[in-house]
């Protein structure tokens, strides 16, 4: 009884509950849009990075790790048998990797060169997706030399597809090699500072000029089935090779798996900010409704409703006005993002590209999971409780017979 | 007859900032089970002082206060609202009623605080209702009743709790003479016919009429106490 009388009591003044109602479902819809949007946005760009550019797990030579050298290679069978062991990796790609210098007609720039089986790489790097259709392809196979350079390269190189240009890097023995490659193929990826970094060649093509053994590599890039297999992985794969560098994205990439722990983090904070905001509305509110009933109250407790029964009465309507408005809120948040789950969210119109120079994509792929909604459903509830308690402490101060006095 | 109060030496003074008020001075009463009392006296003599004492709901400066054998004066906060939901009926002036609940459901609400099983909360709230005359308004809430209506209702709800006495200060002083009357015919019928006793202040001479005793305070003293 006392929850409907809790209930009915909340809705004696319509307006002013309902706009505290609207106040908090406002809040919570904003914070559910906002996290999952967050949340979204940094998983989009960890994809993207993750499928274009760091794979999920790579492993070096530590001496490779260190300076990058030609030299500091390691036998292809030796991590292709823990690769094997560890059963859980679904591709490799073996690669050589050499600090070059990329020369054309008008300019010149130093990037890594990344020398790789284009059919492997294929299956461990979408790089070859991001080529788009006028712009070439990905290191085909009837090309004579080829080479595959960002948007970015191009630009600053001022050179075009099938444009010719140089590739300098020095071999095992300390000499210089140049190659004159064609251009076949120039990639745009959501990572700017990569695009820049990185260009792609054929092992084939630069193998011979590098002094190196055969079947020696500088790196090996594998992927898994998801982010969860990708952990188990290299924790084997880490134990398989205890002289080797092995290290997963987050690794390799210590400030992406920081901003991804920050945004969740920042997602809560901004929430607890909303809601304290909110619990001065709610507690303003009840603390108007307990005052203009203290006749009432007062005769509730003359008739024999304990202080303890009118507490929890108030602690109630309190609960039940925090409760019923984060749940319209959450409902509207979800509703307005589950249709854009699959299709994304174009930010484009808002904002151009310019967050690609920082790693970010344009295209935000929202995300709902368990763990956001038991953070918002206890920091709700913790805020209702937060907000109940002072004005149901101050309907225990009234007295019975000053409450009722004319 | 059964004793159900006995006052004894009862005194409250107020302390306002320079001056005390002696509310009720000395006031030694016995009320028996059956009784349909009047307490009288001119504006300010002490009745609502008096009867808050009696039912609990303010303490005593000194004397004692003692209900069917148990001494009120000495129990704590908590269990004298828990005394006063078992053993003590409520009448007030006004704001009796919860706005928002039905004549029906304020009359169960009390019953409902003693944890009385629903089915019988039902079906007695339905009895009182019917027979305070508003069998055919339990579904309405108080806003839609006459101030008549509501008193009626509030008799109902002090009644549903069965207690060992109904207070009643002044239920009629916010009423018209013909509704002032009516309930307190409703009021001697229950209390000759089921025996409840009621205790209830009044300035109308027309109501102290019905009384069957009339205690008459002046200045906080008892001046005159005459069964009729
Ligand atoms: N809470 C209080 N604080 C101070 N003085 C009080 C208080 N309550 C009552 N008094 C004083 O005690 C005296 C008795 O008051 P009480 O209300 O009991 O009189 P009453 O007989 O009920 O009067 P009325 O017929 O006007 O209702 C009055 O002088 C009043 O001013
Ligand atoms: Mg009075």
């Amino acid at each position: 009884m006392i929850t409907s009388l809790a209930w009915k009591n909340i809705w004696r003044n319509r307006t002013r509950s309902s706009v505290i109602l609207g106040a908090i479902a406002l809040g919570l819809f904003c914070g559910v849009y906002i996290n999952s949007f967050m949340t979204g946005w940094m998983y989009t760009t960890v994809d993207d990075d993750i499928n274009n550019h760091l794979s999920h797990i790579q492993i070096h030579d530590t001496a490779f790790s260190a300076n990058n050298d030609i030299s500091a290679y390691f036998p292809r069978e030796k991590v292709e048998a823990a690769v094997g062991e560890s059963g859980l990796v679904t591709a490799a790609s073996y690669r050589l990797s050499l600090t070059a210098m990329l020369a054309s007609a008008n300019n010149a720039v130093g990037i890594t060169a990344k020398a790789v089986f284009p059919e492997d790489e294929k299956a461990v790097s979408t790089i070859w997706q991001n080529i788009a259709d006028t712009m070439g392809a990905y290191l085909p196979d009837d090309a004579r030399t080829a080479i595959v350079i960002s948007k970015k390269t191009a630009d600053k190189l001022k050179v075009k597809l099938k444009s010719k240009i140089v590739l300098t890097f020095q071999d095992t023995n300390g000499d210089m090699q140049s190659l004159a490659l064609r251009v076949s193929g120039i990639y745009k990826t959501a990572n700017g500072m990569k695009d820049e970094a990185t260009v792609y060649v054929r092992y084939s093509d630069v193998f011979p000029v590098t002094g190196l053994p055969e079947n020696v590599f500088h790196e090996a890039a594998l992927r898994t089935a998801d982010l969860e297999t990708c952990r188990q992985a290299d924790a084997r794969l880490k134990t398989l090779l205890p002289d080797m560098d092995v290290k997963d994205w987050g690794e390799n990439e210590p400030a992406l798996e920081m901003s991804l722990a920050m945004t969740e983090f920042f997602g809560v904070i901004i929430l607890a900010i909303f809601l304290f905001a909110l619990s001065f509305g709610i507690i303003n509110t009840m603390l108007m409704a307990v005052l203009e009933r203290t006749r009432e109250l007062g005769m509730l407790g003359a008739i024999g409703m304990s202080k303890r029964r009118i507490f929890n009465m108030i602690m109630l309507e309190t609960a039940l006005l925090t409760f019923v408005g984060s749940l319209v809120g959450i409902i509207i948040g979800t509703a307005l993002i589950v249709p854009s789950l699959s299709s994304g969210i174009d930010l484009t119109p808002f904002m151009g590209d310019q967050f690609e120079d920082y790693g970010f994509g344009s295209i935000i792929y929202p995300v709902l999971n368990v763990k956001m909604f038991v953070q918002i459903i206890a920091l709700v509830i913790i805020a209702g409780i937060l907000s109940a308690i002072y004005p149901a402490r101050k309907a225990l101060k009234l007295k019975p017979l000053e409450a009722m006095r004319n | 007859m059964n004793t159900i109060i006995k006052t004894t030496e009862l005194v409250k003074i107020f302390r306002e900032t320079a001056q005390e008020v002696c509310a009720v001075n000395n006031v030694s009463l016995s009320i028996n089970e059956g009784e349909f009392t009047a307490i009288v006296g001119p504006s300010g003599s002490g009745k609502t002082t008096l009867l808050n004492l009696i039912g609990g709901l303010d303490k005593a400066t000194s004397g004692s206060i003692v209900i069917d054998g148990q001494d009120i004066s000495s129990l704590s906060e908590k269990r004298i609202t828990e005394f006063r939901l078992h053993n003590i009926g409520f009448i007030f002036q006004a704001y009796n009623l919860i706005p928002v609940l039905t004549a029906k459901e304020n009359v169960s609400f009390v019953m409902d605080l003693q944890g009385r099983k629903k089915s019988e909360i039902d079906r007695r709230a339905t009895e009182l209702l019917t027979s305070v005359g508003l069998g055919d308004r339990m579904n309405s809430r108080p806003a839609k009743l006459s101030g008549g209506q509501q008193q009626r209702v509030a008799v109902a709800r002090a009644l549903a709790s069965k207690p060992k006495f109904i207070l009643a200060d002044e239920p009629t002083a916010n009423l018209d003479s013909k509704s002032a009357a009516n309930l307190l015919d409703m009021m001697e019928r229950l209390n000759k016919q089921e025996n409840v006793t009621f205790i209830f202040s009044t300035h109308d001479p027309r109501i102290m009429a019905k009384a069957r005793r009339i205690v008459t305070l002046e200045d906080g003293k008892t001046v005159n106490d005459e069964a009729r």
